[in-house]
């Protein structure tokens, strides 16, 4: 009876925890943030396109942005508040010079995060769109092209004093940007409070086309009592199967 | 002696017309474009909004939605730059498999209109794929996964017989694919296009940049002619 209690908390404890990390089923808003020459656009990421619910607590976030200055942009997330975020930017600078670009994706999460374990990855393509012979992708400032965030605040980034070109009329150049904490032992995060998001950062020159597929995880690590449980539970089933042997 | 100067003079006329006719006769004279997208998962509705940014060319934004499936693009189309005698088309596309199978995917961006042959081409195709799903994602191309064409005849093809593996919520670079001074003899009598022919797994993500490009080749007679005004000008000299 004892043990069928103590397996009974802990599988209690374990469905709690499930329970959490499934409680917001509302769709989040998903936000951009374009910044370029001293000016800021974006806003909701579905109120320039649409947004698809694609799984319980999943969504598919699509659009497009084009600013009167000479700068067009579409994307294609999928989102878990849970969290993650994953997809593809791409962006073109129309103009006959050369520009430096900020663009901020960032994703409310539910529920908070006490201690995280984070993962990200991206690559890339460049390409010459305006038969110019040449484009150039730079980092600016020598800065990370990718940063991860949580809660605003830096996580990881990738692709720091990045110069990628291209050489050739019409050419493509695609890059590997790199990845962090996608191996053992888990990547230690932050406590995420409210979001998680992706920033880029780049200079791309005139007339000139890039596209950035990226994904950044924040997985919660399991509360100790949660953890204690799971292997208490262990040790009381297999002294409950010796006891009946 | 003003016989022979005027009769330089004609030939030169004669020979800069001559190579204007021949440009000229290679434009590509229509805006318009075509977008069309077939998928396993069925039929799906297309959204386009063209927009003309300079006066020889235009942006395409647009789409297509079917269940759990899209298609999304940013594409630009030089109908025919008299300048720089040439045309082309370039843009991002996002190719996106929500459902939980894996689905075929077959897109054609085609630019419509003429150009008069021989023309000489070039372009490039790279991009990336995502697994955003739990299980161990896969690209495939069904044939060649990008192709160009011209008057519905592929003219050029790269990532033949391609496999992308990718594990759960990671990246993978498709790597790039460029080719140029590619020879085409015949002319555009309808349209140049460049068509992309996959399969996505569950969860999978596909974006491409591509350009395809073309410029007219002077034709022989102006060739010849402007070979031929040095001369004429050289005896006039004499």
């Amino acid at each position: 009876m004892k043990n069928t209690i103590t397996i009974a908390c802990a599988s209690l404890s374990l469905a709690v925890t499930t329970f959490e990390t499934q409680a917001d089923f509302t769709q989040p808003g998903f936000l951009f943030r374009l910044f370029e020459g001293g000016l800021a656009s974006g806003g909701e990421a579905c109120n320039f396109g649409s947004v698809t619910q694609v799984a319980a607590n999943e969504w598919f976030f699509q659009g497009q942005h084009s600013n009167t200055i000479g700068t067009s942009m579409s994307w294609a997330y999928l989102v878990d508040p849970d969290p993650f975020i994953t997809g593809t930017l791409s962006l073109t600078n129309e103009t006959a010079f050369s520009k430096e670009y900020v663009v901020d994706f960032s994703l409310p999460i539910s529920p908070a995060i006490a201690q995280s374990t984070v993962s990200g990855q991206m690559s890339g393509t460049l390409t010459d769109s305006n038969g110019s012979g040449s484009a150039s992708l730079t980092s600016t400032n020598g800065g990370a092209i990718y940063t991860a965030l949580a809660d605003d605040m830096f996580v990881q980034s990738l692709m720091s004093n990045a110069n990628q070109i291209v050489t050739s009329p019409f050419g493509t150049n695609s890059f590997s940007g790199g990845s962090f904490g996608q191996g053992l032992p888990p990547l230690a995060g932050p406590s995420i409070n409210s979001t998680i998001g992706i920033r880029y950062s780049f200079t791309l020159s005139a007339g000139d086309s890039v596209s950035f597929s990226s994904i950044f995880v924040a997985l919660p690590v399991p509360a100790p009592g949660v953890i204690a449980m799971g292997i208490l539970a262990g040790f009381t089933a297999r002294r409950g199967r010796r006891r009946s042997a | 002696m003003i016989g022979l100067k005027n009769k330089n003079n004609l030939v030169f006329i004669l020979g800069v017309t001559g190579f204007i006719s021949s440009a000229t006769s290679a434009g590509f004279t229509s805006s318009g474009a075509s977008f069309s997208v077939t998928s396993s998962v069925g039929s799906g509705t297309i959204q386009n909004i063209s927009t003309q940014i300079t006066p020889t060319s235009w942006s395409n934004n647009g789409g297509w939605t079917a269940t759990n499936t899209s298609v999304t693009w940013v594409n630009n189309i030089q109908g025919w730059n008299p300048q720089t005698l040439s045309g082309f088309t370039n843009g991002n596309i996002v190719i996106r498999n929500n459902t939980s199978t894996a689905q075929d995917f077959s897109v054609m961006i085609a630019m419509n209109g003429m150009a008069t042959g021989p023309l000489v081409a070039s372009g490039s195709v790279g991009g990336q794929f995502v697994n955003g799903s739990a299980s161990l994602g896969s690209l495939t191309s069904t044939g060649a996964l990008w192709s160009a064409g011209i008057d519905n005849v592929t003219v050029n093809s790269q990532l033949n017989n391609a496999l992308f593996f990718a594990q759960p919520f990671q990246v993978v670079s498709l790597g790039n694919f460029n080719f140029s001074n590619l020879e085409i003899a015949n002319s555009i009598t309808n349209q140049a296009s460049i068509g992309f022919s996959l399969r996505l797994s569950a969860g999978g993500e596909a974006s491409f940049t591509s350009v395809f490009a073309f410029q007219t080749v002077p034709g022989p007679a102006s060739i010849a002619l402007i070979g031929f005004l040095p001369i004429l000008r050289s005896r006039r000299r004499r």
